[in-house]
């Protein structure tokens, strides 16, 4: 457990809402539900959720920080909106389920082995390097994620489909050497860094 | 020519549903004139569509029948129908208003002996079925219309159709020259009491209404269960028939929903509480009803009411506002979405889905002929801005029709207020 | 009243009553037995000119009792509006020929069918005498209006506005009742247009109460007298001569004639030491909404602190529902309706006092209906109130601390939250006074055991309000949990005691808003009633009948069964013990007709006579015509309109042995018409009245019940007579009962023809 999570524990003691009200992206929404539950019903993923959005948002009500927080279910999120869409009360549940994910990862809870994080993560490696994404080295990475034997067993299974690409030109195999970056790298990073000051400073005045 | 007597102690009251009956027969009996003007053709609004009241599951038009006899025997009420008010100049205690009336194209002669229903052949959508059945182009509206008196479609008008109607009538009732008309007359004080229509549920795209025959309204479902309705009083679908013994009731079908009306329609919960009644009475043990709400709103007293039917086996009760609804390959509507209430996922299969859905302002919030304080809901709001105009029933919030005519009651007693000053009767 | 009675008929050949009957033949019988001076056929009566021809006459001073033959008595009704005359009307279209099948082998049982109707109608109107009302009272213009509360002072403001007098009596020494203590009320308006309907939406949020300004609105007006620690001691009279004897402050008493009365005496907070699961009392920081609603007030806009030891709430929790919409002995079985709303009004004191307060909703179902009821849910939420759906078991109370346990139902497990203030949403229970059901079973329960049992259940009911000098009893009755509700969906203001009417929540659970509402509409009816009152007019349903019972004493045997079964409690009994009619409390229904067993008791235009006559009107045949008669006494709001659109809709046809009288109620069937049509030879006898059980739909209230009781007595009848039981049957029948009421007719058909015809013809 992280020293940020004991120090949040610490700081928020019983009252888990508020934890997210004041560190989860647009978690100061988590209170309009109604707990209609159109949005459990509307996820095209919802079934295999542990706890789909409108239990969660109980869940965070009644204090399950644990639980919620090490749960994979905001992870399985696929940003489709279908919930937003059907919300009847207008929350930016998409937003609250990528907040709750983020603020897990903050502090630590994430599983090891989530996929999705995983996944996550190397998406954001691979932007960051030429402010696009190399979908080469992205899916190859994505491919070893868990390891070099597995890696080589999904290429193999792969190749054919890669060859299709190389062929039609989806696939520029180039691309491994580098890449090309976005026009103005700098400027890019630039933005990047800004936008990572205001998160910093967000995060600061909330504590995590 | 149309004449209406009155003056600025006249007491105008727009519509004639329960709510507008209701004022314009207490202020009547009261012994202050009235005009009643309703848009329809006849008196009695959406309470003469319904099959039963809730709770006490009796007939509406057993409560019609003394209304239309109190409006019949009442020398202080004058009742248009077919006319709308277009028009409302001046201020409390002293008002013109302009009404439209449409032709009926048939007079006070007829005694609806019905000969001109039988000798005309062309057959429109039947509104008050909600187009579920077909009415004749010459028709009385409903069995206990009043006035008793028919109405020929204008969409004969110009056509043999009309001729063969006018020919069957032995007692000249058949007028087809007749012209629509505008009038102008005083009166001191108005009762708003256009009511409310219902949501329109095809713009709740994920349950299919306009996609799926055996999703239906709630009002539709009124019209199914109603002896006199379209079925005879069968409960079969639309699609093919089938008798419709697995149901599913889906509440706020349109209410609380920033997507649709944001308000609470307050009725839908205690109406399909009522129509589960329908289909337990109709199939017995063979029936299978389920009920999706998000808060059953059963106010009051009323609660006796869903105790009753919570003691119904047949009748499931599910805290979920569904997703979704799709058809299968027979046709059968599939509920899909999540029982909230210990999470657990359901995809069920009924016979027919019932949308209860909600009430909305029959007025347009920018067709009002007369300035006057809405919500953003658009119902009317009591306002000293209003003057003499008061809302009564739906007009002014969703109300079931008790509290309709409670409102309507004391709408009576306001609009009073201001002749009675007009008068000065007040002092 | 016209002294001298000319009799006149008038035939309608139209709309088939010409082609399928024999006109000449039914003039004939009009004018030959029917006693009409003259019979005039039109061939469209209901015409203009076919109206005229009866106006003309009766200008003429040649009629004053018009016997139409035309079509139901529910068809035309405009057109055959005739002030002044006595009017009766045979059914010759929906009643005969509608009901009949064309062709010759049914022309001479149908045609006797409508002979029959003429003869009725100018039996009755023979019989019938123009009403006139007694001039028993002049208008008086004051009401008088019970209460302490919000709901009455609205009742007077209302009635002050439309120039009425007042007389407001107050059983405290200040104004205000349950919202006295009141420190916000909820909106009463859901947000204006051009509010988005964005989560960030501005919403109404909790108002001034107001209650202040209603006080000094009322104080100040010319036309309201306020009594403060005042009583109605006594109330009698009938609306527009009521006379009420008024406690003052001083220890006297004031009478006052007053037109007519609102009762809007509210309701009493629910006891919550009935809740001790919750802790109700074992500690100070457990509290009732209302008496929230009083630390809000003493904070005003503060700190809200615990009452224990004065430490600043940090959390609250409100639990819905305590002790309501729950089966427990004990418990209020109703939704109060206004708690919802209440509590979320509550937990936003906390939350603008101190955002980081948690304040939490407990609820199984929330609600919050209309517009304003939405956006106020939405309002509280956007306050950040935490709302779980859960059901409180218990309050556990730990040194300082407050544990609820609950179920929490979304998440489907037992749990409990910690807080500092635990606030039990309680609901109404009506301020009601004794129901007279309970006071008059006294007097009727059959033994002794069951006269103690009543009176044990009046021991412990709560002291009289109104004090009514009735014979039924002292208050108005009461309809389920104690409120004294109409039962009519249609009618909300349909009272049992004429001129008085009940307003908010003591007529039902509802929220000051409307309670507001409420008053102006029951001010309408009490002031309806005095101006009714006033012309001698009935009140609703038989709005502006100028009759009224009267009775001939010299006949009466003081049975008192008028006095009892009366549905309005409108006889009362004189020094003598004999009955004591109430012409503007009475309603017409005619129970005390059909209740007295000497036939005393008649009204100028429905008589035992008008009646009477038309049953010994009908040609009964001989035993061996093989043409029974059936009679039918259908009550004229359900089952006779329910005949009229069976045949409207064709299809349907009916025996043409039956004989239909609409009667104003079954109440009013007396016994002695059913004996006597037995007598003169009738086969069988069909009674149709409506529902009568707790969802009853008679428009009289009791009188298809009382109906029931007194005919479940004819079976002694028919036996000594040696008749079979099955002659004579009552039906429950509703006004959609369209293919079912010529069925039932049929099927006394069949029965006679089975058990053979009545041994009685003469």
């Amino acid at each position: 457990m992280s020293d940020l999570n004991t120090a949040m524990i610490e700081r928020y003691r019983t009252n888990f809402l508020k934890e997210v009200e004041a560190n989860v992206e647009e978690g100061e929404w988590v209170k309009m539900c109604m707990q209609c539950g159109v949005c459990s019903g509307s996820c095209p993923l919802g079934k295999f959720w542990a706890h789909p959005p409108q239990e969660i948002f109980m869940m965070i009500r009644a204090g399950k920080r644990e639980e919620v927080l090490s749960s994979d279910s905001m992870w399985m999120c696929t940003s489709c909106y279908n919930c937003i869409v059907r919300c009847p009360r207008e929350l930016p549940i998409t937003h609250i389920m990528h907040g709750l994910a983020s603020y897990a990862k903050r502090l630590g809870l994430v599983a090891a082995n989530q996929p999705t994080a995983k996944f996550a993560q190397l998406f954001w490696n691979n932007l960051m390097k030429k402010g696009r994404v190399n979908e080469l080295k992205l899916g190859l990475a994505l491919y070893f994620m868990n390891g070099f034997g597995e890696g080589i067993k999904i290429a193999l299974k792969k190749q054919k489909l890669g060859m299709n690409m190389m062929k039609t030109g989806r696939m520029n195999p180039m691309e491994i050497l580098g890449g090309h970056a976005v026009k103005d790298l700098s400027g890019f990073q630039k933005v990047i860094q800004k936008a990572q000051e205001l998160e910093d400073a967000r995060i600061a005045k909330h504590g995590a | 020519m149309t004449e209406v007597v009155a003056t600025n102690e006249t007491i105008l009251v727009v519509g004639g549903g329960i709510s507008g009956m209701t004022a314009a027969l207490e202020a009547a009996e009261t012994g202050k004139q009235v005009v009643l003007v309703e848009k329809r053709p006849y008196l009695g609004g959406r309470v003469s569509q319904l099959y039963k009241y809730f709770p006490k599951l009796c007939f509406p038009t057993c409560g019609l029948e003394i209304n239309q006899r109190r409006a019949r025997m009442n020398p202080n009420l004058r009742v248009l129908t077919m006319a709308e008010v277009t028009g409302i100049k001046g201020d409390k205690g002293n008002y013109t208003a302009t009404v439209k009336l449409s032709p009926r194209y048939v007079n006070g002669n007829c005694t609806a002996c019905g000969d001109c229903e039988k000798a005309v052949s062309a057959e429109f959508d039947d509104e008050y079925n909600y187009g579920l059945g077909k009415r004749k182009g010459a028709y009385l509206p409903y069995r206990m219309a009043m006035p008793t008196q028919y109405v020929i479609d204008p969409r004969l008008i110009g056509t043999e159709e009309a001729d063969k109607a006018k020919a069957a009538c032995k007692y000249d009732a058949v007028d087809l020259e007749m012209q629509e008309e505008t009038l102008d007359f005083p009166c001191g004080a108005v009762i708003w009491a256009t009511g409310w229509q219902p949501y329109d549920a095809a713009k709740i795209q994920p349950y299919g209404y306009d996609r799926f025959p055996n999703v239906i309204t709630s009002v539709e479902f009124e019209r199914l269960a109603d002896p006199q309705g379209p079925t005879g009083g069968k409960l079969v679908r639309p699609s093919d028939g089938k008798e419709a013994k697995k149901v599913a009731f889906i509440q706020c079908a349109g209410s609380r929903d920033r997507n649709h009306l944001l308000h609470c329609s307050r009725i839908c919960c205690m109406a399909s509480l009522k129509q589960c009644t329908y289909v337990a009475d109709a199939w017995g043990a063979e029936a299978e009803v389920s009920v999706y709400y998000i808060d059953m709103r059963a106010i009051d007293r009323f609660e006796d009411f869903y105790a009753k039917v919570r003691g119904i086996e047949q009748v499931k009760f599910i805290k979920s506002k569904p997703a979704s609804v799709v058809a299968d390959k027979e046709g059968n509507p599939v509920v899909h979405g999540v029982d909230t209430e210990g999470y657990k996922r359901f995809a069920d299969t009924f016979d027919l889905v019932v949308l209860a859905v909600g009430m909305e302002p029959s007025v347009d919030k920018d067709s009002f002929p007369v300035d006057i304080v809405l919500n953003r809901e658009g119902f009317i709001e009591a306002d000293p801005g209003n003057g003499g105009v008061f809302a009564a029933g739906c007009a002014s919030d969703a109300l079931d029709v008790n509290r309709a005519v409670q409102h309507a009651t004391g709408a009576a007693l306001r609009a009073i207020q201001v002749v009675n000053g007009a008068a000065g009767v007040e002092g | 009243m016209a002294v001298d009675k000319k009799f006149a008929g008038y035939l309608c050949t139209g709309c088939g009553i010409g082609e399928r009957l024999d006109a000449k033949q039914l003039t004939m019988v009009a004018t030959r037995e029917g006693k009409m001076a003259s019979c005039k056929s039109h061939p469209m009566l209901c015409s203009a000119e076919g109206v005229q021809l009866i106006r003309d006459d009766v200008a003429a001073g040649n009629a004053t009792h018009v016997m139409i033959a035309a079509c139901s008595r529910r068809a035309k009704m405009e057109a055959f509006n005739f002030t002044d005359i006595a009017m009766s009307r045979a059914n010759l279209r929906e009643g005969v020929i509608w009901l009949r099948p064309e062709g010759d082998e049914h022309q001479e049982t149908t045609q006797e069918m409508a002979d029959d109707y003429v003869r009725m109608a100018c039996a009755e109107v023979r019989f019938m005498t123009v009403p006139s009302g007694s001039g028993e009272q002049s208008l008086n213009r004051n009401l008088l209006v019970v209460g302490n509360g919000v709901t009455a002072m609205a009742s007077a403001l209302e009635a002050a506005k439309a120039g009425y007098g007042v007389h407001l009596v107050c059983d405290e020494g200040v104004l205000g009742g349950v919202y006295k203590d009141l420190y916000k009320r909820v909106p009463f308006r859901a947000a204006p247009p051009g509010v988005s309907n964005a989560r960030t939406a501005p919403l109404p949020q909790p108002e001034e109460p107001g209650i202040a300004e209603m006080i000094a609105e009322v104080q100040a007006n010319p036309r309201i007298s306020v009594h403060l620690n005042a009583k109605v001691t006594k109330t009698s009279g009938a609306p527009g001569r009521f006379s009420a004897d008024i406690s003052t402050e001083s220890g006297g008493t004031v009478t006052e004639n007053i037109g007519a009365i609102v009762q809007a005496t509210d309701y009493k907070p629910y006891d919550a030491k009935r809740l001790p699961e919750f802790a109700y009392g074992k500690t100070p920081d457990v509290v009732t909404n209302f008496e929230m609603e009083k630390l809000a007030k003493a904070a005003n806009g503060g700190p809200l602190k615990r009452p224990s030891d004065g430490k600043e709430v940090k959390a609250v929790a409100f639990i819905q529902c305590a002790g309501q919409r729950s089966e427990q002995e004990g418990h209020l079985p109703y939704c109060s309706g206004f708690c919802c709303t209440e509590s979320i009004k509550q937990a936003m004191y906390f939350k603008a006092q101190n955002p980081d307060c948690d304040a939490t909703v407990l609820f199984d179902d929330l609600r919050t209906p209309g517009a304003a009821g939405e956006d106020f849910y939405r309002a509280g939420q956007q306050a950040q109130v935490t709302f779980s759906k859960g059901k409180a078991s218990e309050v556990v109370v730990e040194g300082g601390k407050l544990t609820v346990k609950f179920k929490d139902l979304i998440l489907n497990e037992d749990t409990a939250m910690e807080c500092d203030l635990v606030v039990l949403a309680t609901g109404q229970v009506p301020n009601t006074g004794p129901d007279p059901y309970a006071q008059l079973a006294v007097d009727e329960a059959p033994t002794e055991e069951e006269k103690e049992a009543a009176r044990r259940a009046l021991a412990v009911a709560p002291p009289s309000i109104l004090n009514l000098d009735y014979r039924q009893g002292t208050d108005l009755p009461q309809l389920k949990h104690g409120f004294v509700d109409s039962h009519f969906i249609c009618f909300p203001y349909e009272t049992r005691r004429t001129g008085i009417y009940a307003a908010g929540p003591v007529r039902r659970p509802m929220d000051m808003k409307q309670a507001i509402d409420d008053a102006a509409g029951a001010t309408l009816k009490a002031i309806q009633a005095a101006e009714n009152a006033a012309l001698g007019a009935g009140a609703h349903p038989r709005v502006g009948d100028l009759s009224y019972p009267t009775f001939r004493k010299e006949g009466c045997t003081q049975c008192k069964r008028c006095t009892v079964e009366c549905p309005f409690g409108a006889i009362n009994e004189d020094e003598q013990k004999y009955p004591q009619f109430n012409e503007a409390r009475c309603r017409r229904c005619g129970t005390c007709m059909g209740a007295c067993p000497v036939r005393v008791i008649s009204f100028e235009n429905y008589s035992i006579e008008t009646v009477g006559q038309q049953i010994k009107a009908v040609d009964v045949p001989d035993e061996f015509s093989e043409k029974p008669r059936l009679l039918v006494l259908a009550c004229e709001n359900d089952a006779y309109p329910a005949l009229d659109m069976a045949a409207q809709a064709g299809g349907s046809t009916i025996s043409p042995f039956a004989r239909v009288i609409p009667v104003r109620c079954l109440g009013s069937v007396n016994l002695n018409w059913i004996t006597d049509a037995l007598n003169s030879g009738y086969d069988g006898i069909i009674l149709m009245g409506c529902r009568r059980d707790d969802d009853y739909q008679c428009h009289f209230v009791r009188g298809s019940k009382m109906a029931a009781e007194r005919l479940s007595k004819v079976g002694d009848t028919l036996q000594q007579l040696r008749l079979e039981t099955e002659r004579v049957v009552v039906y429950e029948v509703a006004i959609t009962d369209v293919q079912r009421v010529p069925l039932l007719i049929n099927d006394m058909a069949a029965t006679v023809e089975k058990i053979g015809m009545s041994p009685f013809k003469f």
